[in-house]
């Protein structure tokens, strides 16, 4: 079976794509929350280590060896003719990111583990911190708008922040072709991978933990009945807000892995089709408010996907060159059919959620009680 | 020959089934009379009959013919009339198009005679033909729904609490209204009641309904003496 | 010195925008209160609109610009949009809706229609050749575009006739609205669809027709902003949907009327407002205060959001659900 050959490149985005689908669970699956700009948040944790994390790196360069930042810009000089005025304005531009990162920044940090390590935590935090702003955004219009309107004012907030805005703006992350991020390790892809799969591990725990919690049932109970939740006593607002918090939080670290895996990605690469489509393709594939279901969801559509992208070429081999071309489009054809087919005949998903789970408000405060 | 028969009927909305096991008859030129507490399920049971709420299973025979899967603008067309609880006008439009709407089935000579016809009944709708109709008041509101109902000049008429919020003297009128439908013009009807004893005293026959199953189905006259009945669901006790 | 008022041409060219993006909104908004879908596909559907102009630029009209295009054109848009917003209706999100999907799954699936048609439609434009054109796929139509003086200004035919058959389309369906019996019974059925089927209109038909008209004014409002599109491929319609969807939320998503009224203020201020904050900008305030200059021309849909956000904010229904007799007499009293 040939095409059941899976590259590293598909794995870290199997592992990219799970931390984003549980993220999106919590939100949309056990709270209802319709997040239909899930991209933006994915796209914060590219940017802490792409525009963010590059400048800083550059900085601790520049801090820690003076020589180093000025033999760079020299040569900044001689090959591009460009002066610029310090090693982080040349990390940020377009032209010279490339040959600043690749290098003067990563053989710096290769011999230099400790401050590796402390980049390391600085860009997760910078991530988790960006995440939570837009988080707190984002909630300000989920505490207060019907959800089809949510769906599509976040859908319009996320193509305008990294269709527009960053794309528009090379200052922020260089623009259409987007900086290079800040390498952590030797083989990034392999650093990748492991830290995409702690983070899956952790963040695969933390929901099973939450979802069975009574956080987890008001969270239920808010999405089943907003009104009578709060009638029973529940901070509405209050869950919302910790849930997309916690969610963006979540989804900037699927970036983050992604972005480490790829080190260079364009802005574009963040858009609402990969980063919002399929995540919710996935969990109703997998099932709503079913951690398992979300995971499942994922591997299943991945595998599939995969055996698409890999068949049809092998299948097409050796026919005209239209029907080559027809391969590359039937791809995407096929995903948008199957979410169609699932919608039709399992909207529920692969593992739907167990019903016993969700009971009334009585009983839910009785076993509270309890 | 009954004109309506259900047999069976298990509806409800959704996965939230409503009904259960439904059975009765209503004879050409009856009155039947659907009392119970609320959320009994009398206003789904006149939905299931007209096709708005969902059938999970049983039969629905009109005129000798099965019309169970019929969607409900096809049972429009065959003389089902159902004069909803709620929102029975469209507030959006004005009282001549809600009238029109009405008369939506029939030809378009037709409409205008019967539009016509319906103004004399209810001579206070000619000064606002072009008002909204929410501009009426309430009661102004029930009795234009009554109007539209009867443009259509229907076989069967379903009344669901056709008296609700109006003043006494309003709701006599509507209930000698009722009583004309049957006796001058021959109608069939079914009434959705909330004032019990006012329902059984005209009624022939009455269904009363507890928790979407029957839990009396007779002479109207017979559950209006039912001492027990009445004490315990529809507030009748001396 | 600068310009701060937009030239006549400028002008016309944005209010052209504008008219598009109203009968876009206008669109999506009818498809909304009649089925409660709210359609991500609706932009790509217009861009059937662009399609069918460069077709019949290849086929038929390849020599020179001719005014026959631009009735031929919209009117065939209007048929092919039309027909597969139908299609799409019928076949797709009818079946979807009765098996009880809800409105978040009801938007997953005009996702999943979106990808599936912009897909095909790039295959088929990559994979044909054309008559005249070397290329279909990524063709820019401005050329095919005539010149009209008019008013001593040179206009742009499209940027001229876009706004007369925005007008001339709401008039019509406005009238279909209110002086035909089924458009009556449509606007029964957007208010309250049981009630509408007691009365025996077949709602399914209402759905369908609206479904049908939706795509219709789509249609046309694509084949005409074909013209000023960078070029016909279907992708471009990644960033129209975004103005379509503020548009419709600016007008309220509960009206077919605000929705066009929605959809010409965000183009409007997506063209006007920042060509003006623009000039404003890097005219007067770069320079005096020693700012760089930024291409603020460049963020035009930044507008559109801000807009929305606005009328969000101390309006949350939209314009739709503003009491315009009590803000009248408020404005008036004081
Ligand atoms: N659209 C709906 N979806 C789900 N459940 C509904 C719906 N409409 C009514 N119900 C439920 O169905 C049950 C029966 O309602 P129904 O309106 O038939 O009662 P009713 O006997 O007419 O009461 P009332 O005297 O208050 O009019 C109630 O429990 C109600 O909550
Ligand atoms: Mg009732």
């Amino acid at each position: 079976m040939e095409f059941l050959i899976f590259s590293d490149t598909w794995l870290i985005l199997l592992i990219a794509y799970i931390i984003t689908t549980i993220s999106l669970n919590l939100e949309a699956g056990y709270t209802g929350i319709p997040n239909f700009g899930k991209a933006v948040f994915v796209f914060m944790g590219a940017w802490a280590a792409q525009g963010i994390g590059i400048r800083l790196a550059a900085w601790i360069v520049e801090k820690q060896d003076p020589a180093l930042a000025q033999e760079a810009l020299e040569f900044l000089k001689n090959h591009l003719g460009q002066d610029y005025p310090s090693l982080v304005a040349a990390a940020a531009d377009t032209d010279a990111n490339r040959i600043v990162a690749n290098q003067y920044i990563y053989p710096f940090l290769q011999d230099h583990p400790m401050i590796v390590a402390m980049l390391f935590i600085a860009i997760v935090l910078i991530a988790v911190g960006l995440a939570a702003i837009m988080g707190l955004i984002a909630s300000y219009a989920a505490l207060r708008l019907r959800e089809e309107y949510l769906a599509i004012l976040l859908l319009s907030f996320s193509e305008l922040m990294v269709m527009v805005i960053f794309r528009q703006t090379e200052s922020l992350n260089g623009g259409p072709k987007g900086l290079w991020a800040v390498k952590f390790a030797a083989d990034n892809r392999v650093f990748a991978i492991i830290f995409g799969l702690v983070v899956v591990v952790l963040v695969y725990l933390y929901a099973e933990k939450l979802a069975h919690s009574p956080m987890g049932r008001a969270m239920r109970a808010v999405r089943d009945d907003e009104i009578a939740a709060g009638v029973y006593g529940r901070d509405v607002a209050g869950i919302r807000l910790k849930v997309i918090i916690v969610s963006s939080i979540i989804a900037s670290l699927a970036g983050l892995v992604y972005i480490e895996a790829n080190l260079a990605a364009q802005s574009l690469s963040f858009d609402r089709v990969y980063w919002t489509f399929f995540p919710w393709a996935f969990l109703i594939l997998g099932g709503m408010a079913n951690n398992k279901g979300a995971v499942l969801g994922v591997i299943v559509f991945m595998v599939l996907r995969r055996m698409i992208d890999y068949g049809l070429p092998q299948l097409a081999a050796g026919h005209s060159a239209l029907i080559q071309m027809a391969a590359a489009y039937l791809s995407n054809i096929l995903v948008g059919i199957i979410i169609l087919l699932v919608l039709y005949f399992r909207p529920q998903g692969i593992l739907p959620e167990k019903p016993s789970k969700t009971l009334d408000f009585g009983e839910i405060l009785k076993q509270e009680e309890a | 020959m009954a004109l309506l028969e259900v047999k069976a009927l298990n509806a409800g909305y959704g996965r939230f089934h409503i009904l259960f096991d439904l059975d009765f008859k209503v004879e050409k030129q009856e009155i039947l009379i659907i009392v119970g507490p609320n959320g009994s399920g009398k206003s789904t049971t006149l939905k299931a009959i007209f096709g708005i709420a969902k059938v999970y299973s049983g039969n629905i025979i009109y005129n000798e013919k099965d019309i169970t899967r019929l969607p409900p603008h096809a049972k429009a067309r065959i003389g089902l009339a159902y004069l909803p609880q709620t929102d029975n006008v469209f507030a959006e439009l004005t009282v001549e198009e809600n009238l029109r709407m009405a008369g939506y089935t029939l030809p378009p000579a037709l409409v205008e005679e019967r539009v016509e016809k319906v103004l004399e009944s209810f001579p206070f709708l000619k000064s606002k033909l072009k008002d909204k109709a929410k501009s009426l008041s309430g009661g102004q509101r029930q009795l234009l729904a009554m109007a539209m109902t009867l443009i259509r000049e229907p076989d069967l008429i379903m009344f669901d609490e056709p008296t609700a919020g109006l003043a006494p003297i309003a709701a006599k009128e509507v209930v000698e209204k009722i009583i004309w439908l049957r006796d001058e013009l021959g109608k069939t009807i079914i009434l959705v009641e909330q004032n019990a004893k006012l329902g059984l005293e005209i009624g022939d026959n009455a269904l009363l309904l507890v928790s979407g199953r029957i839990a009396f189905y007779g002479k109207a006259q017979e559950l209006l003496e039912n001492k027990d009945l009445g004490r315990l669901y529809l507030g009748l006790a001396k | 010195m600068v310009e701060i008022i937009p030239s006549g041409v400028f002008l016309m060219s944005a209010i052209a925008y504008a008219a598009a993006l109203g009968l876009l909104s206008m669109g999506l908004s009818l498809t909304y209160v009649t089925t409660r879908v709210a359609n991500f596909a609706h932009a790509t559907i217009g861009m059937l609109g662009a399609i069918v102009m460069l077709f019949l630029i290849d086929r038929v009209y390849y020599e020179g610009a001719s005014y026959q295009l631009f009735i031929v054109g919209p009117l065939l848009s209007f048929v092919v949009a039309g027909v597969f917003a139908m299609i799409m209706y019928l076949l797709v999100m009818k079946p979807l809706q009765d098996k009880g999907n809800d409105v978040i799954g009801l938007m997953i699936a005009t996702f999943a229609i979106d990808i599936i048609l912009l897909n095909i439609l790039s295959f088929l434009l990559n994979a044909m050749t054309g008559k005249h054109l070397p290329k279909l796929y990524g063709v820019n139509i401005g050329p095919w575009d005539p010149t009209i003086q008019c008013c001593g200004l040179e206009l742009k035919a499209s940027n001229f006739v876009l706004p007369i058959a925005a007008v001339l389309l709401t008039l019509i369906f406005h009238l279909f609205l209110t002086k035909t019996k089924f458009g009556v019974a449509m606007r029964a059925t957007i208010e309250n669809p049981n009630l509408a089927a007691v009365m025996g209109v077949n709602t399914n038909l209402v759905y369908t027709v609206s479904w049908f008209v939706s795509g219709a004014l789509a249609g046309v409002a694509g084949s005409l902003i074909a013209f000023s599109l960078k070029d016909t491929s279907p992708n471009s319609s990644a960033l129209i949907i975004v103005s379509v969807f503020a548009g419709s939320i600016v007008g309220g998503l509960t009206s077919i009327y605000w929705g066009l009224v929605g959809g010409f203020i965000v183009g409007l201020a997506e063209k006007l407002l920042t060509s003006i904050i623009n000039a404003l900008y890097n005219g007067y305030f770069a320079p005096a205060l020693g700012l760089p200059e930024i291409a603020i021309i460049n963020y035009e849909k930044v507008m559109s959001l801000g807009l929305v956000i606005i009328v969000l904010l101390f309006a949350p229904q939209g314009l739709a659900g503003v009491d315009w007799s009590k803000l009248k007499q408020k404005i008036l009293r004081r």
